[in-house]
């Protein structure tokens, strides 16, 4: 049972998280171990199985990248470096340079600013490309899309995904800094 | 199913309660107060004292007084060397990754210590409840990692419990303080104890307690302000610390503690030191400050986690005793900014909540559920000593993942997975949790095997692993070796050696012991008293044999071997010289024999 028959969800990434919510808990209460203590040994097994299942079901698919991930994953579409275009590479070792001197300490707060806002806008960038690419996959699946339309789709997403990662980094880099 | 009791098995205090008709209470011990002390007095003679009667012995005998053993669950001997030159303890050479504590050459691992206490308070709720008691739910610190939640479970087992779920504390305060009311909203439970520090952020929702995020220090509690205070007096008297005089200052030390929550200034008296010395409440304010100021860290990385301000929060819950400190309440206050609730006992709200948990658990309460987090990452080690995570902390549990792992040499057939918990990139700056050795891989090509392994962190937020070869489908054999922890044959030859040394057993065993030595020496006085030297004794001799043989016949079905050991010595000082004259003749009579052999 993949995450998205966990919750008894079609395959799409627009997910209203309210009602994420409210079917996580209802079936916590129909899963949980809490409610099989004095079940017998199959019992318990399958209560700590199906909640493991459920609770990583939840992590994944409230996160929107994550959840693209997962997407990704099952339908056998891994992450691939290749893709990404070499310009792009290219602006992410100049910032990732910067990066580097913020954490040396010698930059000023106009520099620290400037870089901050440089992969702020990036990310904004990133995210706006990504549900644009999220809201299309969802319009294919729903309208039956062919084969070939979804895996383009997919593809397309896998391209997002990988060059977000790289800004993603930076991120975390920069917030180790803070 | 039989009562389930809810357990704080607290670093200074511990407490078992049970809810009866919906409602929770503690249950008071048979001494009658519902808080025992988690200390524990080894007598000489092999006696254990738990709890007040314990706590009496802190001073005059401190070598053979535990405290705070909770401070050692789970933990190597690096990880307490600082704190040892404050304690009294011996801690046995062999405590390289689970500290010993030798007393009276016997080692004991804190969960052997623990399961003393769980124990005694076992036998309180028999005792209040009248009727034997198995099942319980014990609490732990948020923030514990695997081990000290391993430990906790292992010293309920060696107890002679059967612990059902390991609950979080903040977790079980929680559902104590949100049972009258259907709340909504996010609380965020500051639980600041005599050793831990934790905080957790939960969303209540129609009975469902979903923690979003937990923090903490499980070395962080009122132990550190008692230390930071002993450490002023030994500065103030100068010299340097003198082993003996610490738990004087430590016991002195604590009541002004305490005393501060109420005055705004007291006296630190230590009659065998001479010293009287004031402390304001400010003094005291400051000199505690940066250790209140530590708690706060982590509070913002469980709301940073939680993603959410520190307005989002709706309520505050104070748990542990250290939150009657006024300075913590003002800056816990500070941060949130609101009034924290400090309705419930601080000291019971755990131990109540623990018993809300035991009756869910029990089928009592099927409308509310708790749904707690792990506090830590879970990672394996990869190339270059990375860690590489697996689980993120705060996640839901259970929870699960799955990594493949191969071959990388033909025909290997044993794979090596080094699991550790914690934040950090490297592993050495993480915590080991365990080695596990995938063996049986049949032997194939470098890199053909796929083992599917599966780590799943169960609803105490323990590991458990198993694993598959995906070609063969044969599930692997796991051979875990714990790092900070006993292996599963190790506890159960400690629930043996509990029976063995169990006081009821000792007291019994020493009873039946001088009862038949009662006896003994009752028989052999008897003989004496029909021997021919018995004449050769004087009237008050006499006299005072009889009386004493009658005094132990009178005592000697009694339950005490303590009676019956004093009336044997007794009667055995009253038969001395009755004794030495039948030793006496009896050596003339056999050197007479010899004397007739030889000359015939």
């Amino acid at each position: 049972m993949n995450y998205f028959e966990v919750f008894g969800f079609p395959e799409i990434l627009n997910i209203d998280l309210n009602s994420l919510e409210r079917k996580f808990h209802e079936l916590s209460r129909q899963y949980h171990p809490d409610y099989f203590t004095t079940g017998s040994v199959e019992e318990k097994q399958k209560a700590l199985r199906m909640t493991a299942l459920l609770n990583d079901a939840y992590r994944t698919l409230r996160h929107p990248v994550r959840r693209v991930e997962y997407l990704l994953d099952v339908e056998g579409f891994k992450p691939d470096g290749s893709k990404v275009p070499k310009s792009f590479l290219m602006e992410m070792f100049e910032i990732n340079e910067q990066v580097e001197e913020l954490k040396s300490g010698s930059a000023s707060p106009e520099q620290v600013a400037a870089v901050r806002s440089e992969i702020e806008s990036r990310a904004a960038l990133f995210d706006s490309q990504l549900a644009a690419s999220s809201s299309e996959w969802d319009r294919l699946v729903t309208a039956g899309a062919s084969r070939a339309e979804l895996n383009s789709q997919l593809s397309k997403l896998t391209e997002i995904l990988s060059s977000s990662s790289y800004i993603r980094n930076l991120e975390r880099d920069l917030e180790g800094t803070a | 199913m039989s009562k389930i009791v809810g357990i704080d098995l607290g670093t200074t205090n511990s407490l078992v309660a049970i809810v009866e008709d919906g409602v929770p209470r503690v249950l008071p011990g048979r001494d009658g107060n519902k808080l025992v002390p988690s200390i524990i007095h080894f007598e000489e003679g092999g006696e254990i004292l738990i709890g007040n009667s314990a706590k009496a012995r802190l001073i005059d005998n401190p070598r053979n007084t535990i405290f705070s053993i909770k401070r050692f669950m789970g933990k190597g001997l690096d990880d307490v060397r600082e704190d040892l030159p404050m304690l009294p303890f011996e801690v046995s050479s062999e405590s390289e990754h689970i500290i010993r504590l030798k007393i009276f050459g016997r080692d004991y691992t804190p969960p052997e210590l623990s399961a003393l206490i769980l124990r005694e308070l076992k036998q309180n709720a028999e005792a209040a409840l009248g009727e034997p008691v198995i099942n319980a739910v014990i609490t732990v610190p948020a923030y514990f990692n695997d081990a000290q939640r391993q430990a906790t479970k292992d010293a309920g087992r060696i107890a002679g419990l059967d612990v059902l779920r390991i609950v979080n504390e903040p977790t079980a305060a929680s559902l104590a303080y949100g049972l009258n009311e259907h709340q909504r909203g996010t609380i965020a439970v500051y639980d600041f104890g005599g050793g831990t520090f934790d905080i957790s952020i939960l969303k209540l929702s129609d009975g469902i307690f979903e923690v979003l995020s937990t923090s903490g220090d499980t070395h962080l509690g009122g132990d550190d302000i008692d230390e930071e205070m002993i450490r002023l007096v030994l500065r103030e008297i100068g010299g340097k610390p003198d082993a003996a005089s610490i738990p004087s200052i430590r016991k002195a030390v604590n009541k002004a503690k305490e005393d501060l929550s109420t005055s705004e200034s007291v006296e630190i008296v230590i009659d065998s030191l001479k010293i009287h010395r004031t402390i304001t409440r400010s003094e005291f304010n400051a000199l505690i400050d940066p250790i209140v100021e530590r708690t706060l860290k982590p509070c913002r990385q469980a709301l940073a986690d939680a993603g959410l301000k520190p307005n989002a929060i709706d309520e505050v819950v104070m748990v542990g005793g250290s939150t009657r400190i006024p300075l913590v309440r003002e800056r816990v206050q500070l941060l949130f900014g609101r009034v924290p609730h400090t309705e419930l006992n601080p000291d019971e709200v755990v131990a109540l909540g623990a018993a809300v948990q035991a009756d869910i658990l029990g089928g009592g309460k099927r409308d509310m559920l708790l749904l707690d987090v792990t506090p830590l990452s879970l990672g394996i080690e990869t190339m270059g000593g990375v860690l590489s995570k697996i689980i993120p902390r705060n996640s839901t549990i259970p929870a699960s993942a799955t990594e493949m792992f191969t071959t990388f040499v033909e025909g290997q057939t044993s794979v090596k997975i080094h699991v550790l918990q914690g934040e950090r990139e490297l592993v050495s700056d993480c915590r080991s949790l365990a080695q596990f050795d995938l063996k049986g891989i049949p032997p194939m090509p470098a890199g053909l095997p796929r083992i599917e392994v599966k780590f799943l962190i169960d609803a105490d937020g323990i590991l458990n692993v198993s694993a598959q070869e995906q070609r063969t489908n044969k599930f692997q054999s796991i051979e875990v070796k714990p790092t900070y922890g006993l292996t599963d044959e190790q506890v159960e030859g400690m629930i043996l050696d509990s029976f063995e040394y169990a006081e009821s057993d000792i007291e019994a065993r020493q009873v039946i012991e001088a009862r038949n030595e009662a006896e003994t020496v009752l028989n052999a006085t008897d003989k004496g008293l029909r021997d021919e030297n018995l004449k050769n004794l004087s009237d008050q001799e006499r006299a005072e044999i009889l009386a004493s043989v009658a005094h132990l016949q009178a005592v000697m079905n009694s339950d005490s071997h303590t009676t019956i050991r004093e009336a044997i010595e007794r009667l055995d000082a009253a038969t001395h010289h009755l004794a030495e004259l039948r030793m006496n003749s009896a050596i003339e009579k056999a050197l007479k024999d010899k004397h007739v052999r030889e000359i015939q």
